[in-house]
């Protein structure tokens, strides 16, 4: 199929629906109730003119890649251990399974009690949404490693930790790089709901710097902005697309021989 | 019977780890001690245990119902139609890696607080993996096969339905054990901060007059729930693919 | 015998096939010009060395594709799709693996809308005639090659099809049972009765014995491009089965390799590329 269409047909739908749905608000009259194509390029234009979109996002992601880091360094020696030694993973697997079921969100409540609300609560939730994926995944990575590779660095002689190093963090990177960009969604689809659930229950006199999510509860309960609240969407699916393809590609480039 | 004593010795650790914490703070609000969080427990199955595991459960089913029908539905005109797959791959591709939870705002918008945010966030959730997965799994399907069936009279219908769809159903039901496991969690999300219903509603309940064995006791119940639906869902998957080798008796 | 017998019951008339080669983009020619007369009641085995597109003269008569040029005619009518009529046999068994051996049998019954009683039946029946019985439950992941070739084979008889169309069916299982197979097929296709009762049966396979102790007549395809070399008449009497060893039968294989030998080797040496 020619890519002309391949391209064309969509953004050409896409256009039209976007014309389409602007004449209907606007001769029905129903702008401020109903999301307005024209109107949530103008808040777009706003919001980033004055800097409130690009602190908000800032902000953000400061406290995803932050919990992202923790995930990380918590995650992987924890499935390594699962993944290598068949007795932690027996005892261990089931109530990992259990706590992977409980939204992050719902540690919420917990989370703002331990941590305060500055935003540690936020980061709490985070980490423990992206911790799950650091750990299936490694572990499953240190599973597949063909244990004729343990053997051979054995009989030369190598340590535990020398082996950990040298054979089974080599083998499992392409898994758990696979990990870390599934972690990388749940953190980013997390802070959302983190600051989301921390701006409804904590007024504004208390909150630290606003992150996305809150600036949403802002919107949406406070000035009731429903164009404004569009175009913060827009602006998370943007960001989603772009740090999933982004990770896709850098998995390509460093690990060519992954390629699904 | 020993198999069971590796998972509890897990879950031992666990919650001796806890009762420690509990210990050492010795703030029965910050972190509550076991036995209060078992008396929680105790007087929620009393009261709304029951109905708040439904409420969940109905959200749960109208949400996926929807989400794994639209998503077989459309799989197949995709495979089917070409310019539809054109248009509607890139749409998907955009959507997919917005979680479903980003989208609560907007559902409360559109909804109102009440039973819709949470089966919206659900219908979301488990659209992208069935979809994805279904039109992967029908692509895949032996060509053989279908020249099989039409040599031995199958109509057009007949061949969708009893041999495109049985040939993509693993792949399916990959894609619904992934939905369910995100769409279990985003659920709960959604019920926490829009719904006056469900095991996430109890949560936001309990939070609001500063129960914290209250919360904890719910989310023991939560993460007890998710194990059994996949549980549950594990064995449909093995008994509905007892014909494939691979399948069959599958993790 | 009457005039109606004497028809042909296939008749393909300067049948040209070609293709589209995925990569280079060129076009390869599969078949030129193949006319062939297929008798109502005959064996009829063809054979060829690797890329004589034995193959894609079988899903033409089929109905899965349609000639580039040239006609396909079947009991009079042109063919313009798969049939019931017209059973075929993969090489692959192609057995649905979600359908037990009972259901894949009475799948074309099912298709054609009738009742579950007689249908089932019916399969059992067929179970049973192919050597099945007992096993009518089983799943065709659980059963080895030659039960699937068996099941497959019932599958087919459940249509009463007037053409069975073979591609290679005997290919894929070892030696032994291929002989049983063998022998089960010309019981099946009615070997030693009169011609009129009989299915036409259209064999294609790699084996020129196999060709030879089956058929009543050889149709020798050369390679690329795919075309009718020569057709040999099997003037041997039947039943056949006891004839396995009879020099008569060695006799026209040698005639028939000494015809394919040379593209045969070609074909070999091509390969090696």
């Amino acid at each position: 199929m020619k890519p002309a269409i391949r391209i064309g047909l969509p953004t050409a739908i896409v256009v039209i629906l976007l014309v389409v749905w602007e004449i209907a608000v606007r001769l029905t009259h129903t702008q401020g109730l109903v999301p307005l194509p024209s109107g949530v390029v103008r808040s777009g234009i706003a919001l980033t003119e004055d800097g409130t979109l690009m602190q908000a996002l800032a902000s953000s992601l400061e406290r995803v890649i932050i919990g992202f880091a923790i995930a990380a360094a918590i995650g992987i020696p924890i499935g390594l251990a699962i993944g290598t030694v068949p007795l932690l993973d027996r005892t261990l697997r089931p109530v990992l399974d259990g706590l992977r079921g409980v939204a992050p969100i719902a540690w919420i409540p917990m989370a703002i009690l331990w941590l305060g609300v500055r935003g540690d609560a936020a980061l709490f939730v985070v980490a423990y949404a992206a911790v799950f994926p650091f750990i299936l995944n490694t572990s499953e990575a240190a599973r597949r490693i063909p244990r004729s590779l343990f053997h051979a660095a054995e009989s030369l002689g190598a340590s535990r930790l020398l082996l950990l190093r040298s054979v089974v963090l080599p083998g499992a990177l392409p898994f758990v790089f696979t990990g870390a960009r599934i972690a990388m969604a749940f953190a980013w689809g997390s802070i959302i709901a983190a600051e989301l659930a921390i701006g409804i229950k904590v007024s504004t006199a208390k909150r630290a710097v606003a992150g996305i999510g809150q600036m949403m509860v802002d919107t949406l309960y406070v000035r009731r902005d429903v164009d404004a609240l569009v175009l913060y969407m827009i602006v998370i699916g943007i960001v989603s697309f772009l740090i999933d393809s982004g990770l896709r590609h850098a998995q390509a480039r460093l690990m060519p021989w992954t390629q699904q | 019977m020993l198999s069971w004593l590796e998972p509890m010795s897990g879950l031992l650790v666990l919650a001796g780890g806890w009762q420690l914490a509990s210990i050492i703070a010795n703030n029965p609000t910050l972190v509550p001690p076991l036995q209060t969080i078992w008396a929680a427990l105790v007087d929620l199955a009393h009261t709304d245990l029951t109905s708040d595991i439904i409420a969940s459960l109905i959200h749960l089913a109208g949400g996926f119902g929807t989400g794994a029908a639209l998503g077989l539905l459309l799989a197949l005109f995709c495979a089917r139609f070409q310019l539809v797959a054109v248009v509607i791959d890139p749409i998907a591709e955009f959507l997919r890696p917005i979680s479903a939870i980003a989208w609560i705002p907007i559902a409360i918008l559109l909804f109102g607080v009440g039973q819709g945010v949470p089966m919206f966030l659900i219908f979301y959730a488990s659209l992208f993996p069935i979809f994805v997965n279904a039109l992967d799994g029908i692509r895949r399907v032996d060509p053989t096969l279908i020249r099989a069936a039409e040599m031995l009279g199958a109509s057009r219908r007949l061949v969708v339905t009893h041999i495109v769809l049985p040939a993509a159903l693993p792949a399916v039901f990959a894609g619904a054990r992934l939905s369910l496991g995100v769409g279990w969690v985003a659920m709960v999300a959604g019920e926490l901060v829009g719904a006056d219903t469900g095991l996430g509603y109890r949560i936001e309940y309990f939070q609001e007059f500063f129960s914290m064995e209250g919360v904890m006791a719910t989310i023991v119940v939560v993460g007890i729930v998710g194990y059994v639906l996949d549980a549950l869902l594990r064995l449909l998957q093995a008994s509905l693919l007892r014909w494939s080798p691979v399948n069959g008796g599958s993790r | 015998m009457d005039a109606a017998m004497n028809a042909p019951i296939i008749r393909l008339a300067a049948v040209s096939k070609s293709f589209q080669a995925p990569r280079s983009g060129g076009i390869v020619e599969a078949l030129r010009d193949v006319s062939l007369d297929v008798r109502p009641g005959e064996f009829l085995s063809i054979i060829g060395p690797s890329g004589c597109g034995k193959s894609t003269l079988l899903s033409l008569v089929a109905g899965f594709l349609p000639p580039t040029s040239g006609d396909i005619h079947f009991d009079g009518r042109q063919i313009t799709g798969p049939s019931p009529e017209r059973g075929v046999m993969f090489q692959d068994y192609a057995l649905f693996p979600w359908r037990t051996v009972i259901e894949n049998i009475e799948f074309g019954p099912f298709a054609r809308g009738i009742g579950r009683r007689a249908r089932r039946e019916n399969a059992r029946q067929l179970a049973s005639l192919v050597g099945l019985a007992g096993f009518e439950d089983r799943y065709p992941h659980e059963l080895s090659g030659g039960m699937r070739q068996r099941c497959a084979l019932a599958r087919l008889l459940a249509n009463e099809p007037k053409v069975w169309l073979m591609d290679e069916p005997l290919a894929a299982v070892d030696l032994q049972t291929r002989i049983i197979l063998q022998d089960e097929l010309l019981r099946l296709w009615g070997d030693g009765i009169e011609s009129c009762a009989r299915p036409t049966v259209v064999f294609v396979t790699h084996g020129i014995d196999e060709a030879v102790l089956l058929a009543d007549r050889v149709v020798v395809l050369a390679r690329r491009p795919g075309r009718i070399k020569a057709i040999i008449d099997v003037d041997l009497p039947r039943p056949r089965a006891p004839l396995r060893s009879a020099p008569e039968v060695a006799r026209i294989v040698e005639q028939l390799w000494n015809v394919i030998r040379d593209e045969a080797a070609m074909a070999i040496a091509e390969e090696g590329n």
